[in-house]
């Protein structure tokens, strides 16, 4: 069965859907049904996969004086990043059910985004692999762009900009592996031998490093978080940021082993540094959502950590906790944002005592939050912990700085609650209607239902997450 | 030479029809014909011409975009003159001597000249100026140049061959005024005036139709020379790619003028295409310039027509007036923006894979440094494209907002140019295979 219709169908659909809809409504409901059609057939994807290795979907627009094919081949690894993004699309789109600004716009900018990220995790051949990379860009800067705050603009542009740079150093990477290989294709690349791979982890890595991002390369992020509207800054946060982890995982770490055992010690400084300089950031932080940001900027760091710390248990421990991130961070965006829409003010201290006007939104906060800081029972324990552990069992007990991170998120987060969701309730928030759409309550509500129950049953997402990583350390590359 | 004697044949005889919409379908008729000859190979042998497969596709573009062209015209004398233009392109793209070479690119230059002489305002008429100006000093520095070489005992009724000294000397002379032509950076001065100048239409057949097809013929007359001479010509070439993409880049950022960014664009597009002149030894170099010409000539061209389009006087379309043109006139801005983004670089558009296949074609030759300055100017530009299309969605309506829309055949000339950017975004195994 041909799957390539999961990336151009909603390439082509979002450029037709747009005029029919622009006047008669009704987008976000064909937006919403794509994407419970693309977490279907991801499901489906699934199930057929091998025990080991790719599946093979197709080979498509040949060229093969250029070894530019569309390969799209899909892995464990690659399958779950899919459902990732289609849960969270799903979510997203839930999340966006009021937009009253250019819906039809808005969910065909969508509609488009999810072909171009279905595009990056399904395609092998590196070209092609860049080519989708490359296009998530075009939907994100016209999402930020025209849905965001006061800011958007300068926002937007710096991110278009910053990462279309960084993308430049991966695109020459590419050619120097296909230069010094013969082919694009990254199942084929492994087994050849590389005359410079040093030069060219390096460049892969900063490339990854700026799209996670990796302190210093984290300058783009904050704004873009800010200024972009909740949902999108879910996204951004969601799928985007792990674009950049799964980039590190697959072909910094995966692809080129060697250089990455010889360089491992840069990629968990720079985690280290991330951590620790985002949580402080987020701590000094009284604008609600630049602290989230910051905070989402920190964990990323911890998931960088785990992926320097190059064994099976860490690789596996960094992909639970890009999960887990992804459905953490996504809630307190998606508050954050319909709070300053219902207060008009990102600061913290017109928030005082939200819990005695909005007790269940509140309570999501707090889970979230929670999530966050790492609570048992919650995703972000398993995450923190296993990522500690193996951390440990890799570099020595020296990592329990680690810690430092997790008591650093624990206090901004719950100085946090104090702020916004206790306390005395500030006059703005006493005069403020907190009702919300019941559509997007209910992805708030399946958002906390995943965060508790993978917290509770981790294994169900670890055995899943273990297969990812066991051919790579069965055939070869890492040990 | 059958597409060239056909078009030749009717661009003389367009001069007897002065109904315009007749004149705009036996164009296309001609166009179409002129196409198939190509396409299907159907040549006339002449002296010193010859069409190779590469050649035959880019005329086949080269037919469509001038079928763009004629529909975008509204002036019979601006026909004629694009028909004319196309004569002398097929000319120079099928030359297979330098003598024949020479001449082409001279008739280019004066008809070009001719075109510009259509002259509506004292802007117009500056534009003209510095651009005939400048191709005279192209024409004396080839004429001294061929000189030398002749010195030299060689034939101009042949390929280039093996040279001396004063060979080198005249063809390096030569070459560089072809860069005027090309307008590669110290000899690109009057290309940022002129093509903001002149009339919006006439600035897209010059720097869309003109610059790609005596990039592409010098390529292929100069190509065996260049090969001869690396270790010379390699450092040389390096340094005017890099100078001439990066200024061009640079002073594109501060242009208000929205036709001057498109000229400083064109400039930094030039030295892009010069990196297949530095990868000569390359086997994707050639491939990579025609992929290039092939984009570039789709994207340049519709930009230019479009700004033509929205106002009889390109000097006017500043980035204040293209304020909201999102929520005005929402096709030419979908246009527009397409055309820059892939301008840009940015994939599924002709530009991205183009310009990907030229950086590959350096670093193939050993250069990632170059092919690394290449990337981040590639990236710099997406500056002041970006900066377009913020004008054109992100700000609101600017308050001086007198800007025509579309009408239909100028609209069918821009789908025209779009599906080629789009085409050669997707299916680029159609280059590949020539």
């Amino acid at each position: 069965m041909s799957y390539e219709y999961l990336i151009f169908a909603p390439l082509v659909l979002a450029l037709f859907i747009y005029i029919p809809t622009r006047n008669l409504g009704g987008t976000k409901h064909v937006a919403l049904a794509l994407f419970l059609y693309m977490f279907s057939k991801t499901i489906e994807l699934y199930q057929s996969l091998p025990a080991h290795g790719y599946k093979l979907l197709g080979e498509f627009l040949d060229v093969k004086a250029f070894d530019f094919a569309l390969t799209l081949q899909v892995d464990r690894l690659s399958v779950i990043m899919l459902l990732l993004t289609s849960v969270l699309l799903i979510l997203v789109t839930l999340s966006s059910w009021s937009l009253e600004k250019k819906p039809a716009a808005y969910f065909s900018l969508l509609i488009f985004f999810s072909g171009a990220i279905f595009g990056v995790f399904m395609s092998t051949n590196l070209l092609w692999f860049f080519i989708f990379w490359e296009l998530t860009l075009i939907p994100m800067l016209f999402l930020v762009g025209i849905w965001g705050a006061e800011g958007r603009i300068y926002a937007a542009i710096k991110f278009f900009l910053y990462t279309h740079v960084a993308s430049m150093l991966i695109l020459l990477a590419f050619f120097m592996m296909y230069k010094q290989s013969g082919t694009f294709d990254m199942s084929l690349i492994k087994e050849s031998m590389l005359s410079t791979p040093i030069l060219i982890w390096w460049l892969l890595f900063i490339g990854f490093a700026v799209k996670i991002p990796l302190f210093p390369f984290h300058t783009w992020l904050p704004d873009a978080h800010v200024q972009a509207p909740a949902p999108v800054s879910a996204l951004l946060a969601g799928v985007l940021l792990k674009m950049g982890a799964y980039g590190m995982i697959r072909l910094v770490l995966l692809l080129l082993p060697e250089a990455s055992q010889r360089y491992a010690w840069v990629l968990v400084t720079l985690g280290l540094l991330t951590l620790l300089f985002a949580g402080f950031m987020a701590l000094y932080e009284t604008h609600i959502k630049k602290m989230v940001a910051y905070s989402s900027i920190s964990h990323m760091g911890l998931i960088a950590i785990a992926m320097g710390a190059l064994s099976f248990d860490s690789l596996s421990a960094a992909l639970y906790e890009m999960i887990g991130h992804a459905l953490i961070i996504s809630p307190l965006f998606l508050i954050a944002g319909f709070l300053h829409h219902k207060l008009n003010s990102w600061e913290m201290e017109d928030m005082g005592g939200i819990m005695q006007k909005a007790p269940y939104l509140s309570a999501i906060f707090v889970l979230a939050g929670l999530g966050a800081l790492g609570l048992p029972g919650t995703m972000g324990f398993i995450g923190e912990i296993s990522i500690l552990i193996s951390s440990i069992e890799s570099f020595g007990s020296w990592m329990v700085v680690i810690l430092i991170g997790s008591l650093i998120s624990a206090a901004y987060l719950i100085w946090t609650f104090r702020r916004v969701i206790y306390g005395e309730i500030s006059t703005k928030v006493e005069q403020t209607d907190f009702s919300m759409n019941r559509v997007e309550f209910l992805a708030l509500v399946i958002f906390s239902i995943l965060i508790i129950y993978f917290g509770l049953f981790p294994q169900t997402l670890f055995s899943e997450i273990n297969q990812a990583f066991d051919s790579f350390f069965n055939i070869g590359g890492l040990s | 030479m059958s597409a060239f004697i056909t078009l030749f044949a009717f661009a003389l005889f367009s001069f007897a029809i002065r109904n315009i919409s007749l004149l705009k379908v036996l164009s296309l008729i001609a166009l179409g014909a002129c196409a198939y000859f190509s396409l299907h190979n159907y040549h006339v042998e002449l002296n010193g011409f010859a069409l190779s497969s590469a050649m035959a596709l880019f005329e086949v573009v080269l037919f469509i975009v001038l079928g763009a062209f004629v529909l975008n015209e509204t002036e019979t004398v601006n026909i004629t003159q694009t028909l004319f233009i196309g004569t002398a392109s097929v000319a120079l793209l099928e030359s297979n001597t330098l003598i024949n070479f020479i001449i082409s690119f001279e008739a280019l230059s004066i008809i070009s000249f001719v075109l510009v002489a259509n002259i509506k305002n004292a802007q117009q008429a500056e534009g003209a100026v510095k651009m005939f100006i400048a191709g005279s000093i192209a024409t004396a520095l080839i004429v001294f140049g061929t000189a030398f070489y002749l010195f030299e005992g060689h034939s101009l009724n042949k390929t280039i061959q093996s040279v001396g000294m004063f060979g080198a000397i005249g063809l390096w002379v030569m070459l560089m005024g072809l860069f005027y032509k090309l307008t590669i950076v110290p000899m690109h001065t009057w290309a940022a005036d002129s093509y903001s100048q002149i009339k919006a239409s006439h600035a897209a057949l010059l720097s869309g139709v003109a610059k790609t097809v005596a990039a592409l013929a010098t390529f292929k007359i100069f190509a065996p020379f260049l090969l001869q001479n690396l270790d010379f010509s390699m450092p040389i070439l390096i340094t005017f790619s890099l100078i001439t993409m990066t200024l061009g880049n640079f002073l594109a950022l501060f242009q208000k003028k929205v036709s001057k960014i498109l000229a400083y664009s064109s400039i930094a597009h030039a030295g892009y295409m010069l990196l297949a002149f530095v990868a000569v030894k390359s086997g994707y170099a050639s491939t990579g310039l025609l992929y290039i010409a092939i984009a570039y000539i789709f994207m340049q061209s519709s930009l230019f027509m479009l700004i033509g389009n929205l106002h009889d006087n390109s000097s006017y379309i500043t980035l204040e007036n293209l304020k909201g043109l999102g929520k005005k006139d929402k096709i030419t801005s979908l246009i527009f923006s397409i055309q820059l983004f892939s301008l840009a670089g940015v994939p599924l558009l002709a530009g991205f894979i183009s310009k990907a296949v030229l950086v590959y074609a350096v670093v193939d030759v050993n250069l990632p440094i170059v092919a690394l300055i290449t990337l981040l100017n590639s990236a710099l530009s997406v500056a002041y494209y970006a900066w377009i299309i913020k004008h054109i969605y992100f700000d609101d309506v600017s308050l001086n907002y007198n800007l025509k829309e579309l009408e239909f055949t100028p609209l069918l000339a821009q789908v025209i140019l779009l599906g080629g950017t789009l085409y050669f975004g997707v299916f680029a195994y159609t280059v590949f295979a020539v």
